[in-house]
């Protein structure tokens, strides 16, 4: 569905703990990031004047009909701003844009692999698999520095996806990365030659490790990419992505931001 | 302070047709070259037909691929960029843009650039015989290109000669887009005048840095970009008044920072025929349709009939009895 540039106001804006929030909002009528496949995203951006200009992409957390929901985590000064909205405030919104995960398939595993603020693609793609009678197709691997870290666990409970844990401090899950715990399960799919697919989204240095492994194993292993934007539709070239082929660059906002982890040029 | 009614005229009978040298614009907001692409991208959002013209992505002879990341980062009203002139290049943009481009039916300006004189005359001359091109904007002030590039926009000597040199190939008019960055603004556009420029597009972004400071590093991977934004209006509407104040026949392009209907009417009454919109054009695909509607209900609200009408003319300031009791 093509993207469009709409007002919203805020509904609620949920701290979950951990420092993370989660921001829903509601247009006037039905709109098209109704329609968004897991990993696409929107451009928000509040009431703030000539100071800030740019818009801040966000994965889309949950659609439906006019309402729309985000992840977010303060961390500059934009997201510190949509920390402190309130029921009733103002943001612009364009979406939905980028291209997402492939749709949950009978046949294949996905095992999706979230940490911090990359969680709200893995979230809707097993909420998008749950409606579709493949929750038990879905595995989540789930890494943080502690349990402030890993939000929504109860979304996944209520899908029926399991949902492995880790954590570096130990004090919720397996002690570690959340390679740790994905790793054993990757050595356990490729001895029962099982079908599965990584689809990842998270920090970069997380993704950097969970592609190497994935790729360590022959295991399709698909990242959702985070680069800094301007527009998020192709026009500013800001997002360029340093992929393997004919062109060195390719764009997180229209080509990705799911990437096939071959493709990425990473060391 | 006189009241003025909230529309001094109805805006529906506001001109803003207007001309920039032998063109004819149907409104004076154009799309600004870097922000636009070719055009596509905004098609989905909103109506291109109520621009002004479009000014494309920079072409050079061959596609390049553009900078290392990270290209761009925010800064207080602005941002800086440094994407590298990345292009399709000619035979590309030729092949696959402009057809979309001229089906638009407003006023087309393709931006180019080149490395070398023998690269830039080779781009003018494929660019600028070409139907439904209506001008060559001549980049030479772009900061995001090594190799000397920088003297082409600062030299008034060299820049007389590479714009002499791509007149001389091109049945479209050039139109010169100087640099901020250069020591005498006013030097330099009369050397481009000089030279045949039909006119000029004042300004260029502002070579800028942006430092983080728990990384130690630039914010940019080439350390140096590009700002734009409103952060840099103040210094553009300067440029375009002293340009426009000394060369009052020479058609102004302004740009830089305009973000609404108020900034391209500042623009206007600073000397500029017509102007871009860049930045803004991130954050907002509609932003050329809403501030095209903004400065049509501005005109109408401060009685001006034509966007001819809005251009130049500033009242002396302070009045003369003022002065003489300070």
């Amino acid at each position: 569905m093509s993207a469009a540039q709409f007002e919203a106001r805020v509904t609620a804006n949920t701290r979950l703990g951990g420092g993370y929030f989660t921001l829903e909002l509601e247009a006037d009528a039905p709109t098209p990031v109704a329609g968004a496949r897991p990993g696409q995203f929107v451009m928000l951006r509040g009431a703030w004047g000539r100071e800030l200009l740019n818009p801040r992409a966000f994965s889309v957390l949950h659609a439906e009909g006019s309402r729309l929901a985000i992840l977010a985590k303060p961390y500059g000064v934009g997201t510190r701003r949509m920390w402190a909205l309130r029921p009733g405030d103002p943001m612009t919104v364009t979406g939905p844009l980028g291209r997402g995960f492939p749709d949950p398939d009978p046949d294949v595993r996905d095992l999706l692999v979230a940490g911090g603020v990359g969680l709200p693609p893995l979230h809707l793609q097993a909420r998008v698999a749950a409606a579709a009678g493949l929750a038990d197709r879905q595995e989540l691997y789930y890494g943080g520095r502690d349990h402030h870290d890993l939000v929504l666990l109860h979304d996944f409970a209520a899908w029926g996806v399991a949902a492995h844990l880790a954590t570096e401090d130990g004090s919720l899950g397996v002690r570690g990365r959340v390679t740790a715990a994905l790793a054993p399960r990757l050595a356990q799919a490729r001895a029962n030659h099982e079908r599965v697919r990584i689809l990842s989204c998270g920090p970069t240095p997380m993704l950097a490790a969970v592609r190497t492994l994935g790729l360590a194993h022959g295991i399709e292993t698909l990242l959702c990419l985070e680069e800094n934007m301007a527009c998020g539709f192709g026009v500013c070239l800001g997002c360029a992505v340093p992929v393997h082929g004919e062109k060195p660059y390719r764009y997180c906002c229209t080509d990705g931001p799911v990437f096939d982890a071959r493709e990425v040029r990473w060391p | 302070m006189t009241h003025r009614s909230p529309s001094a005229r109805d805006p529906a009978s506001v001109e803003l047709a207007c001309e920039f040298g032998p063109l004819r614009l149907q409104s004076p907001i154009l799309a600004a070259s870097g922000c636009f692409a070719y055009g596509q991208q905004f098609a989905a959002f909103t109506d291109l037909r109520a621009l002004g013209g479009i000014s494309t992505k920079g072409i050079s002879p061959l596609p390049r691929h553009g900078n290392p990341l990270p290209r761009i980062c925010e800064t207080a009203g602005g941002m800086l960029n440094s994407i590298g002139l990345e292009n399709v290049g000619v035979e590309a943009f030729l092949r696959d843009k402009l057809p979309f481009l001229r089906e638009l039916g407003v006023s087309v300006w393709v931006n180019f650039f080149g490395t070398d004189f023998p690269t830039y005359i080779d781009c003018a001359r494929s660019l600028g015989n070409v139907p439904g091109i209506d001008v060559l904007e001549l980049n030479i002030s772009c900061p995001n290109i090594k190799h000397g590039g920088i003297e082409f926009g600062t030299v008034p000597e060299v820049a007389h000669r590479l714009t002499r040199a791509c007149v001389e190939v091109s049945a479209a008019p050039i139109v010169v887009k100087l640099t901020p960055n250069a020591a005498d603004n006013v030097a330099m556009a009369d050397a481009v005048r000089q030279a045949g420029a039909m006119g000029v597009s004042l300004i260029n972004t502002i070579t800028g840095m942006a430092i983080d400071v728990r990384r130690r590093r630039p914010r940019i991977a080439t350390a140096y970009g590009g700002l734009s934004g409103p952060a840099i209006k103040p210094i553009a509407l300067r440029m375009v008044h002293q340009v426009a104040t000394r060369f009052p026949d020479l058609p102004i392009c302004g740009m830089g920072g305009i973000l609404s209907g108020e900034d391209a009417l500042e623009f206007l009454m600073a000397g500029a025929r017509c102007v871009q919109v860049g930045t803004a054009n991130f954050a907002e695909p509609g932003a050329c349709p809403r501030i095209t509607r903004e400065l049509r209900a501005l005109m109408a609200e401060l009685d001006i009939a034509r966007t001819a009408d809005a251009v130049g003319g500033l009242h002396p300031w302070p009045p003369e009895a003022e002065m003489h009791d300070r």
